[in-house]
């Protein structure tokens, strides 16, 4: 990394800033799709279908036309065919929204309305008749039809039928999550409009390139006509990261009736229509030598998915990643159903995954009579990555996991079941290792520099709550030899340098490295300005820094020009560097590279009357390399507890069994946690740079999730010495 | 968009007046059940009459019972003093439900009449429900059911009557005063509510026109304890999967008298008078206590989803009745 510039206040890399765009949140002057007015906007509201399988014979839509302020209502017979949508990986588009009327699912888009206001729409969509014929629906996970498919290659090392003979102690069982949904409180929605053959489009989506590329493509119009916006949203957790169905409905309305259209889904509308975490069930196997060294490792899991989208399971990813077991096998299928799109959902499928196999490492403890902690430590592969046999970029769980042990108080603990009480409530005590795979994503980033001594950085980047304005902002401030003030990092729009998603935990990362390199070609830029008297000239880019405006020498800073006269000099106002990703070859590079690592510590009371469980303690250890923010890293793995708690305890959306149907699917009837149900959290970092980018980072955005629902089971089953297997643990599980 | 009437009468017989002359009209108070009924678009008015402006805000303390307006808030319920000293269940009861926003919005009146949160219920894309579409079947019966009763119900329809503060209030024998288009009553608590299993389409005694005006609560007399106990999953803001309202009196460790009423299990706020009498003047005895817990479930139709409500109302009880018994006045 560019040498950090010992001036006042720097570095700033490292620090726990405030967030940039926190007085435009907080004073409402940040910008929301769902603020976006234009002159002669309508409003469409999305009809769905009340089947899950079938096709719709009739749709008679001629009567609410005569309904006052309704402009047009879109069904399979009258909205424009649009092109097939390109495959984007991890963003795949779902199936092109109203060109035929087939039915796959219960609550699909069927009908838009369009209407002057909100309210005319809604009322509208509510008044559409619908005859369908029905099919029977494929529901049933066991049916078997059609065949399952596999996103993920089954991988294998060593022997596991071999490793599972020669173990002297074994467990297996089977593991079981619920279906979850996103739900960020922003709800999703955009704003679309046509001027020719450019579109503009306000949207809430995490990936604002991918969004781009769709609509170019579904719409037959160049790519560089396509504008999408997006400069903040109201979190998405994932949901934003596929190129939904209602964007394409709002801007094929848009472009078909000449006018502006704007499109907010609802909150039962988001239960269906914006992807969600899937059911998943896991069959782990595991054998141990009597020391605990573990001798197989087998995972085998299905998630439910809909008919026509393949979508991303990773539930068995993080498995043979960990620990150093010699044999290890994974297998996992998506079990396709009537049923709405599955997608990403804060660390899809590694949360669901790792619930399985942390718990099943807690069971092989018991059996083994070892401490927990003590199982994980003998086992973590922390210089090799067993897969690969390389060293790891980074690898810091065992410091995570003996932090956590001492912090949370570990050694005290008792380890039989139901062995800690206190005034008549049950205690218990359990752990979880963590892992989230690394994931970098090609990004560009331009850094610009303005004779004022200003600079902008510009990515078409999104901050989806997590902290992307402030951490670049910090670290080009350091790059640049400048206050954070002095700095302007400018996102949410496509026209800016093409970035990677908010997902997979990987923007901080990519930015980070395409904002490094853009500044080495910033600082060529600058040198290409330089005049043959100067000092600085022949320098090449690695030889100088800019700091306060002048461009200097590195090894020799007094040694210097100042930028505004190197501009000046050429007649320019400004001077840029563009910059990506710059990705090391794992294999060249001689090593892993790392995701991040983590030990999750959680205290339980259990009520065995009345069955009430209450979270008392969280201590939550992560190595995610460099942290650029402590404070907004700090946020993220509370956020992130707050959501395993919910996934360990409450949240499960259901469906109803015989149509499809989501039964759940409001704020009143589908728990999240609450303030209450969250106690205090010690958020703890530990571990080094990791070596693998230039930053050192390797994000925090969902590490803080993985482990916490297994540490809940576990201190579940410390406290009773009942092994719940599936989740959400409610009160009806725990009265005893 | 769907239009609607608005009114905002200054008195009592006039919000009557207008909500009787129009059969497709409904009383508007806190909106916080009414008016998600109607963006649920289960229950869509011509009118609306909204009573917010009526002189039935207020709560009057008199010597041996509260006088409280229909339109008393629940936060303001439960700060008076006279609530914490008398009607101590009442007070853990308001608490215990919705959030504070809610409870400043949502009046005592609503309360009471609040409708079910069975989830087929409130989906009209729902065909088969018994109580929002007379013979049109039960869906949750045999879909997802949770929040739902299992006393005063059957296969017709199990909805939840999911009041918190309706518990205690039945507890100590409240009344309702009602003004209708044919005059003053008074109809108490006990009498109020129609159990699911008598007609799932009718809720309560209330004709079309009858405005709740004021809930008159006897306080427990000197020397009771009451408190309310709610079991749910989360700790805050969710309706009662069980709950127990007790009040008592003690004589040395004898129960010389009590009241019971239990949430979350029946389609109307349940008193449990058989639970009462087996434990009045009894010594204090825990198998005793889950042996009448169990005579108050014994009548308890379940179905897959709600089978655990029958032990967990036993044990919420229980729990409740040992609470009350070991406390000091
Ligand atoms: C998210 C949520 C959570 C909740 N959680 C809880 C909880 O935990 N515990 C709990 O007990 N309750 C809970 N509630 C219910 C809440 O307490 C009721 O909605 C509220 O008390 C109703 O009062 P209101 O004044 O808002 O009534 P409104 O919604 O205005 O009216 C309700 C009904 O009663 C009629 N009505 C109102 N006043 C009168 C009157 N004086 N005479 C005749 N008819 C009248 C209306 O026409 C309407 O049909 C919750 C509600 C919500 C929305
Ligand atoms: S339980 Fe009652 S309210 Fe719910 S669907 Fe059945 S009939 Fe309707």
């Amino acid at each position: 990394m560019t040498a950090i510039q010992s001036r006042p206040g720097a570095p700033w890399v490292g620090q726990g800033i405030d967030r940039v765009d926190g007085p435009h949140k907080v004073t409402g002057t940040a910008p929301y799709a769902s603020d976006v007015t234009m002159a002669g906007m309508l409003h469409a509201v999305v009809v769905t279908s009340t089947i899950a399988a079938g096709t719709i014979t009739k749709i008679d839509t001629s009567a609410l036309l005569t309904l006052p302020g309704v402009r047009a209502v879109f069904t399979h017979e009258n909205f424009p065919r649009l092109n097939t949508p390109p495959v984007i990986p991890f963003g795949d588009t779902p199936v092109a929204p109203l060109q035929d009327g087939r039915i796959a699912f219960h609550g699909q888009e069927i009908a838009l309305v369009v209407a002057d206001t909100p309210q005319q729409a809604t009322e509208a969509a509510r008044l559409v008749e619908v005859v369908y014929a029905p099919e029977p629906a494929l529901l049933d996970p066991a049916d078997g039809r059609p065949e399952p498919l596999s996103y993920l290659p089954d991988t294998h090392r060593g022997d596991t039928e071999a490793g599972w003979a020669i173990a002297d102690v074994r467990v297996g069982a089977s593991y079981r999550t619920a279906e979850n949904t996103n739900n960020p409180l922003g709800l999703m929605g955009c704003v679309a409009a046509w001027d020719g053959d450019h579109l503009e489009m306000h949207d809430t989506t995490q990936w604002p390139i991918a969004l781009r590329q769709t609509l170019a493509a579904v719409f037959g119009v160049p790519e560089s006509g396509v504008r999408v916006h997006v400069p903040y949203l109201g979190g998405g957790f994932g949901a934003g990261l596929n190129q939904w169905a209602y964007k394409l409905l709002a801007a094929g309305a848009a472009r078909a009736l000449g006018r502006p259209v704007k499109l907010m889904l609802t909150r039962p509308q988001m239960f269906r229509l914006v992807g969600h975490r899937p059911d998943s069930e896991h069959q782990v196997r595991l054998g141990a030598a009597r020391d605990g060294t573990l001798t197989m490792i087998e995972h085998r899991a299905t998630s439910l998915s809909s008919l026509d989208h393949p979508a991303v399971g990773l539930l068995t990813a993080g498995t043979p990643q960990v620990y150093a077991c010699p044999n290890v096998a994974t297998v996992e299928r998506t079990v396709r159903l009537n049923r709405r799109y599955p997608a990403s959902m804060r660390a899809p499928g590694e949360a669901e995954g790792n619930w399985a196999l942390e718990t099943a490492l807690d069971e092989l403890a018991y059996e083994l009579g070892m401490d927990p902690l003590e199982l994980r430590l003998r086992n973590v592969s922390s210089v090799v990555h067993p897969p690969s046999g390389l060293p790891w970029s980074s690898n810091a769980l065992v410091e995570c996991c003996k932090v956590g042990a001492e912090v949370f108080g570990w050694s005290r603990r008792d380890p039989r079941p139901s062995s800690m009480r206190e005034d008549g409530l049950l205690i218990g005590w359990g752990m979880a290792a963590a892992f989230y795979g690394a994931y970098l994503a090609m990004s560009r980033a331009r850094v610009t520099v303005y004779a004022d001594g200003t600079a902008a950085v510009r990515a078409a980047a999104t901050d989806i709550g997590t902290g992307t304005y402030t951490v670049i902002t910090q670290l080009a401030a350091d790059l640049l030899g400048l206050s954070p003030h002095q700095v302007d990092f400018q996102l949410g729009d496509s026209d800016l340098p093409a970035a990677a998603q908010s997902g997979g935990s990987g923007l901080a990362s990519s930015l980070s490295n395409a904002v490094i390199d853009a500044v080495t070609h910033l600082h060529g830029e600058l040198l290409d300005l330089v005049g043959e008297g100067s000092p600085l000239y022949g320098l090449r880019p690695d030889d100088v820094v800019c700091r306060d405006g002048a461009l200097c020498r590195r090894d020799d800073p007094a040694t210097q020009e100042s930028i505004a006269d190197l501009l000046a000099g050429q007649g320019l106002l400004e001077a840029s560097g563009d910059g990506r990703v710059r990705l090391p070859d794992p294999a060249t590079a001689g090593m892993c590279h790392a995701g991040g690592f983590g030990a999750r510590y959680v205290e339980v009371a259990i009520d065995p009357m009345i069955g009430r469980l209450r979270v008392r303690r969280v201590v939550s250890v992560t190595d995610a390399g460099r942290v650029l923010n402590p404070k907004l890293a700090r946020s993220q793995i509370l956020g992130a507890t707050v959501g395993g708690i919910g996934m360990a305890l409450f949240e499960e959306t259901l469906t109803d069994p015989d149509t499809g149907r989501v039964a759940n699917g409001t704020f009143g009837d589908y728990l999240l946690a609450v303030s209450a149900d969250v106690p205090d959290v010690e958020v703890i970092f530990v571990g080094e740079p990791d070596r693998f980018t230039p930053a050192g980072t390797k994000g925090v955005g969902e590490i803080g999730l993985v482990g916490v629902p297994a540490a809940i089971g576990n201190a579940v089953f410390h406290a009773t010495g009942r092994r719940l297997r599936s989740l959400p643990i409610t009160v009806d599980q725990l009265v005893m | 968009m769907r239009a609607f009437v608005y009114d905002c009468p200054d008195a009592v017989d006039e919000a009557v007046a207008s909500v009787a002359a129009d059969p497709q009209a409904a009383f508007l108070a806190g909106g916080t059940t009414q008016l998600d009924l109607m963006k649920d678009g289960v229950w869509t008015p011509d009118r609306l009459v909204d009573i917010s402006r009526l002189p039935l805000r207020g709560i009057l303390v008199e010597s041996q019972q509260l006088k409280v307006g229909a339109l008393t808030t629940m936060e303001q319920l439960a700060a008076e003093p006279v609530v914490a000293q008398r009607l101590m269940f009442v007070r853990e009861a308001l608490l215990a439900g919705a959030t504070v926003q809610l409870r400043n919005m949502a009046t005592i009146g609503g309360n009471l009449l609040q409708r079910t949160r069975c989830r087929y219920f409130r989906d009209p894309t729902v065909s088969a429900c018994n109580r929002r579409s007379p013979d049109s079947g039960c869906a949750a019966v045999d879909g997802v059911a949770r929040m739902h009763a299992v006393l005063g119900v059957d296969e017709r329809c199990i909805a939840l009557h999911a009041s918190d503060v309706a518990v205690p209030l039945l507890a100590v024998d409240s009344t309702v005063l009602v003004s209708g288009p044919t005059g003053q009553r008074r109809v108490p608590l006990s009498e109020f509510w129609v159990r699911a299993d008598e007609g799932p389409s009718i809720e309560n005694v209330l004709g079309h026109g009858d405005l709740i005006t004021e809930i008159d609560v006897p306080l427990l007399p000197n020397g009771w304890r009451s408190g309310y106990l709610k079991v749910r999953d989360r700790a805050s803001y969710e309706f009662a999967l069980t709950s127990a309202a007790v009040a008592l009196q003690m004589d040395g460790d004898m129960i010389a008298d009590l009241r019971i009423a239990l949430g979350g299990v029946g389609s109307v706020p349940w008193r449990a008078r058989e639970a009462e009498e087996m434990l009045r003047g009894t010594h204090v005895d825990p198998v005793r206590f889950e042996q009448a817990g169990r005579a108050v479930m014994a009548s308890a139709f379940t179905v897959p989803g709600t089978a655990f409500k029958v032990d967990l109302a036993v044990r919420t009880l229980s729990r409740q009745l040992l609470t009350m018994t070991e406390a000091t006045p």
